[in-house]
């Protein structure tokens, strides 16, 4: 540190990390040395990538839409086809969400071939394996929201395949649902599902997968005798 | 040293594709939130305020439309009310009947030959132009025009 | 793992460390890129393809095909795997292991073996979950056919088309299910699986010749092979079975086959062969089968006092259970010589049919009983007496066709048995429905219109089962309870099938008819009152007194409904009623004038003869004054002004109304000037008032 230039922008890097430790964060997550390892680990990051996408492109979209049947068909259509980029901003979604189910499989059958689950990384497997369900989760209750054809009749087979579930099997589509079909009760909890309640567990489950990742590191792709 | 130039394209990588990833969804961000207030419908249609008999030269009338105004896949309508006066019968000049001051709507009052508005007593003469009070500027005026019997004013 | 093995694991791991590579830059950049990749191809398919967005959701739209998102296809492929009761298996169960499996995989795989080669079971079952999962979804692609777009069609066979337009997004090309699976029922009332209801939108004829086609696929293709060429679909499924029986024993013998060619097709065909064709050609439905078989003689009494078995016993033996009266006293022996003619299918004139149709027609209905001599025909209608009238229909129907007629009766007789439809209906249909079924204001959603439900099209579009459904399950979007005991509803089954027989006898003589769908276009020129006789009337009534629709001369009504909602009402309609939005029809104006027409039904004229001050003035004051009062002219603001004011004065001449300038010109046939008020001329019944008032000497009071 004492042979770094003065620069201004060193001194304001100095003042903010004297007060904020900023300098360890960083090299504790990026200063590190990893083992050799394939592109198959790009996997992980990538899905990261896409969680973020869908995260901006999400909040970015619930400036427009609106969760309430007499509206929320008029507002995607207004976003996709009269918004300036609007059809970027949910096309991104919209296909993320599928980039998101391929990545989140692609990784996790990666963590299974290079036996990444065991020692010491059990705790990284199980909130991935939450995290599979929570994208699924994410895919079902967002299919809803543009409350077109495509998406209501969808939703009413999904639900009813919840009906299935053998003893609280209708009760469990009550809940699902705020009522026995899928009404203008349906849309507002989708909703609040979809953008607050699902987001606030997926990003802690992240936060906890990804510290494990940094603090017990990345597999090495293990050798034929290992 | 070799290692040097390597790390540092690497770097320099990773902020291009970064930046280009970054520009290409942020850029579209800034339009996408910035799109409806640059959208202007309506303005510059001609509105059809009523016929051209009921204004006779003397005082200003009163008149009203109702205009479709689209916000974003809503439409709902506005009343625009503005008061007409002629010296001919054939050109027709119309005032917006809201006070330049707070937005108070104004009224004509013949004996004054002048529009009242009534929260801060400001006067406007028939010609729109501030008489007494608070008031910045004169009434709004719109253009207007004569079609078939029927006068229409230009949305602003 | 034990400690030693933890610990050895670690120290290999941190050799690998150090051995290894930097995280910043070298692996960022590999992530970096990977992630541009995946950005530039989310772009290209955001701006090439694009977030389809269909139409807005319909819930009442049955003809949808659902399909989830690609990701869920899996769940819905296996569910055809796991139909019926063991559903829950593929719906719960093996995912539920799919994903204990997965979550418990670091606990269960506790060796320190690390290569996938030393893991096989592992490895093997999470490729054999993946391939699965793969080989689910690419199999739901291939299957379910865009709408639209179907392999099944190809055939040019209509019932193949009602398959793929209706079954065959969901179902792929074939249907499998449990044996004695009711399709009927499922067709009609729609599964929990989120397959609708299809009754309201197939005829009970659609819906039996898709069982068949499901039934019996074999049977689409034999008749295809056989039949095909000749005959369509829906020619032959109109046909009885015992008919379509005898043409395919009877080949050429059989008359309409007479001549063409046609092979014996009982010898050809094998008899599993013969039975899937006549399956497919007249499904199982015992509502349709006792239309066609049964109620030419025994109408639509279905009352039968035995039981089930014995009902069944009955109906395959056929037999003599009927007496026929002797006809020897009401024929001449001519006339039964040409009875025994027609039946013995000897060359006859005309008058044998209609012979027929006078005397023996009310019984045996289109089914004429074959004689097997001249004597013997003769000496059966001269005696009358009990001889074989009902068919052996064992040798006639399949079983599943037997099943189902015997069900049918055995439901519906014990049903009727309590012959009190009528007055359940009465307690707990009428106040919504009317009595007769007419429909009226929906007393639980402000604005809506229940819609007739005893008019021909609807009762014909509803069989007994979907319109027992709808009583006991009710309509919960439409605000009907369910009235069945088993959703908590009063009415046990046996009452809700006394309703629907008493219901199903308004289908010979409704007493509600539909407007037909827009008579005339009224002229543009059509005033309000004449585009009300012309349209409104056909619901509301001659004087605006209903039944259909609501009374408009109400006073409650009148008082309850500004004249905007009124417009409004007409301008738009009541969805789901017969009230259409007549805004598409009329114009503005005649919408204006009809809700002035409306108005006035509420105010009937006034008795005797009207006066200025009660009757006269207030139109005055409502219609003409506004400009009357004060640009000159004439006044009609006091008595001594409407009748001394005017240019030339006076415009009232009192008891003589044809020359009074005042009601020529609201009546037009003045030659100068406009019809006054201008735009908006006043309504008949003002005019008349006026009238009245003119003839009755204009009095002030």
């Amino acid at each position: 540190m004492a042979n770094r230039k003065e620069t201004r922008s060193a001194r304001v890097g100095d003042w903010v990390d004297e007060r904020s430790g900023w300098r360890l964060a960083w090299s504790t997550v990026f200063i590190r040395k990893i083992p050799k390892v394939n592109w198959l680990y790009t996997l992980g990051s990538a899905t990261l990538f896409v969680l973020v996408i869908q995260v901006v492109t999400g909040v970015l979209l619930t400036f427009y839409y609106v969760p309430e049947p007499a509206q929320a068909h008029a507002s995607v259509r207004y976003i996709t086809h009269e918004l300036s980029f609007g059809w970027l901003i949910r096309g991104l979604h919209h296909f993320g969400a599928s980039a998101m189910v391929i990545l989140t499989i692609a990784h996790m059958l990666r963590v299974v071939l290079y036996g990444a689950y065991k020692y010491p990384r059990e705790i990284t497997w199980l909130t991935g394996v939450m995290l599979l369900l929570l994208v699924f989760s994410f895919g079902f209750t967002g299919y809803l929201l543009p409350w077109d054809q495509r998406a209501y009749w969808a939703s009413v087979v999904g639900t009813q395949i919840a009906e299935v579930t053998p003893f609280i099997g209708s009760w469990l589509k009550t809940v699902m649902l705020g009522g026995e079909e899928i009404s203008a009760l349906t849309l507002p909890r989708f909703y609040g599902a979809h953008v607050w309640a699902l987001p606030a567990i997926l990003l802690s489950l992240v936060g906890i997968h990804l510290y494990l990742v940094v603090r017990n590191g990345i597999t090495s792709i293990p050798k034929k005798d290992e | 040293m070799a290692d040097v130039t390597r790390r540092r394209f690497l770097v320099r990588a990773i902020a291009v594709m970064a930046g280009a990833i970054a520009a290409m969804v942020g850029a579209p961000a800034i339009g996408y939130l910035i799109g409806p207030s640059s959208d202007r419908s309506g303005s510059g249609d001609w509105i059809p305020l009523g016929t051209a008999t009921s204004v006779q030269p003397g005082d200003p009338v009163l008149m009203k439309a109702t205009v479709e105004r689209k916000s974003g896949w809503l439409t709902d309508s506005q009343e625009v009310s503005v008061f007409v006066s002629t010296e001919n019968g054939q050109n027709f000049t119309a005032l917006s009947n809201v006070c330049t001051h707070l937005g108070c709507r104004v009224r004509w009052v013949p004996d004054q030959s002048g529009f009242f508005c009534p929260c801060h007593n400001a006067v406007f003469a028939r010609d729109g132009s501030v008489a007494t009070g608070p008031p910045p500027r004169p009434l709004d005026s719109f253009e207007t025009k004569l079609e078939d019997g029927t006068i229409f004013i230009k949305e602003a | 793992m034990n400690e030693q093995e933890k610990e050895e694991y670690l120290e290999e791991y941190a050799e690998e460390k150090k051995k290894g590579v930097d995280f910043f830059p070298d692996i960022i950049f590999k992530d970096t890129l990977v992630m541009l990749i995946v950005f530039l191809i989310l772009f290209g398919l955001s701006a090439f393809e694009g977030a389809g967005l269909e139409e807005i959701a319909d819930p009442t739209d049955d003809s949808y095909t659902p399909k989830p998102e690609w990701y869920f296809l899996f769940l819905f492929q296996l569910l055809k795997f796991f139909p019926g009761n063991i559903e829950v298996v593929g719906v719960i169960v093996l995912p539920t292991l799919a994903i204990a499996f997965l979550a418990a995989l670091p606990w269960t795989d506790r060796s320190t073996r690390r290569h996938w080669s030393g893991r096989p079971l592992v490895t093997g079952v999470t490729a054999a979950l993946f391939a699965g999962g793969v080989f689910l979804t690419v199999q739901a692609l291939l299957e379910a056919p865009a709408p639209g777009g179907d392999a099944v069609t190809a055939q040019g066979d209509p019932v193949a088309e009602l398959y793929s337009a209706n079954c065959a997004g969901c179902h792929g090309t074939s249907v499998v299910a449990n044996p004695g699976t009711d399709f009927y029922r499922v067709i009609a009332g729609g599964t929990h699986e989120g397959m609708p209801a299809f009754a309201s939108d197939l005829t009970v004829e659609e819906i039996d010749s898709l069982v068949g086609f499901i039934l019996v696929p074999r049977g689409n293709d034999t008749f295809a092979a056989t039949c095909g060429d000749c005959h369509a679909v829906g020619d032959l499924v109109e046909i009885e079975p015992s008919e379509l029986r005898d043409a395919l024993a009877l080949g050429a013998d059989y008359s309409p086959h007479s001549g063409a060619g046609v092979p014996v097709w009982g010898e050809i065909l094998s008899d599993d062969v013969q039975a899937q064709l006549l399956n497919f050609l007249s499904a199982p439905d015992g509502q349709r089968l006792w239309s066609q078989q049964c109620a030419a003689c025994h109408g639509t009494s279905v009352a039968f006092e035995g039981g089930e078995a014995e009902l069944r016993r009955v109906v395959i033996a056929g037999g003599s259970h009927l007496e026929m009266p002797s006809f020897r006293e009401q024929l001449s022996d001519e006339e039964i010589a040409v009875l025994a003619g027609f039946v013995t299918g000897a060359e006859v004139g005309p008058e044998a049919a209609a012979l027929w149709t006078a005397s023996c027609f009310g019984c045996h209905g289109g089914r004429i009983p074959t004689a097997t001599s001249h004597a013997a025909a003769v000496a059966a209608i001269t005696t009358g007496g009990a001889h074989e009238t009902m068919p052996v229909w064992g040798e006639v129907l399949t079983d599943e066709q037997l099943d189902s007629l015997v069900d049918y009766v055995v439901g519906v007789a014990s049903g009727s048995g309590a012959s009190g439809g009528k007055e359940l209906y009465a307690q707990n249909c009428a106040s919504c429905h009317g009595a007769l079924g007419e429909g009226g204001p929906n007393p639980t959603r402000v604005g809506d219109i229940i819609a007739p439900i005893s008019t021909a099209e609807y009762l014909e579009t509803r069989d007994d089962r979907t319109l027992e459904a709808i009583i006991a399950q009710g309509q919960p979007n439409f605000g009907m309870s369910p009235f069945g005991s088993a959703f908590g509803g009063p009415l046990d089954n046996e009452q809700i099938d006394a309703i629907v027989a008493f219901m199903r006898a308004w289908e010979a003589d409704p007493p509600v008819d539909l407007p037909p769908e827009v008579p005339d276009v009224p002229a543009a020129t059509a005033s309000g009152s004449e585009v009300f006789a012309q349209l409104c009337t056909q619901c509301h009534g001659v004087e605006g007194e209903g039944p259909i629709g609501p009374s408009l001369k109400d006073e409650t009504w009148q008082a309850s409904h500004t004249d905007e909602e009124i417009f409004d009402a007409i301008n738009l309609g009541h969805s789901a009623t017969p009230m259409i939005a007549w805004g598409e029809i009329l114009s503005s104006a005649q919408i204006g004038e009809l809700v002035s027409a409306i108005r006035d039904l509420g105010r009937p004229p006034p008795a005797g003869i009207p006066t200025f001050e009660a009757n006269v003035l207030p139109i005055f004051e409502r219609s003409c004054n506004l400009c009357h009062g004060t640009s000159g002219g004439w006044s009609g603001s006091t008595y001594s002004d409407t009748l001394l004011t005017g240019d030339p004065s006076p415009t009232i001449i009192p008891g003589d109304p044809l020359n009074s300038r005042l009601l020529q010109t609201l009546n037009g046939t003045h030659p100068q000037g406009v019809v006054m008020p201008p735009g908006s001329p006043l309504s008949d019944l003002d005019v008349e008032t006026i009238t009245n008032w003119i003839v009755g000497g204009a009095p002030e009071n």
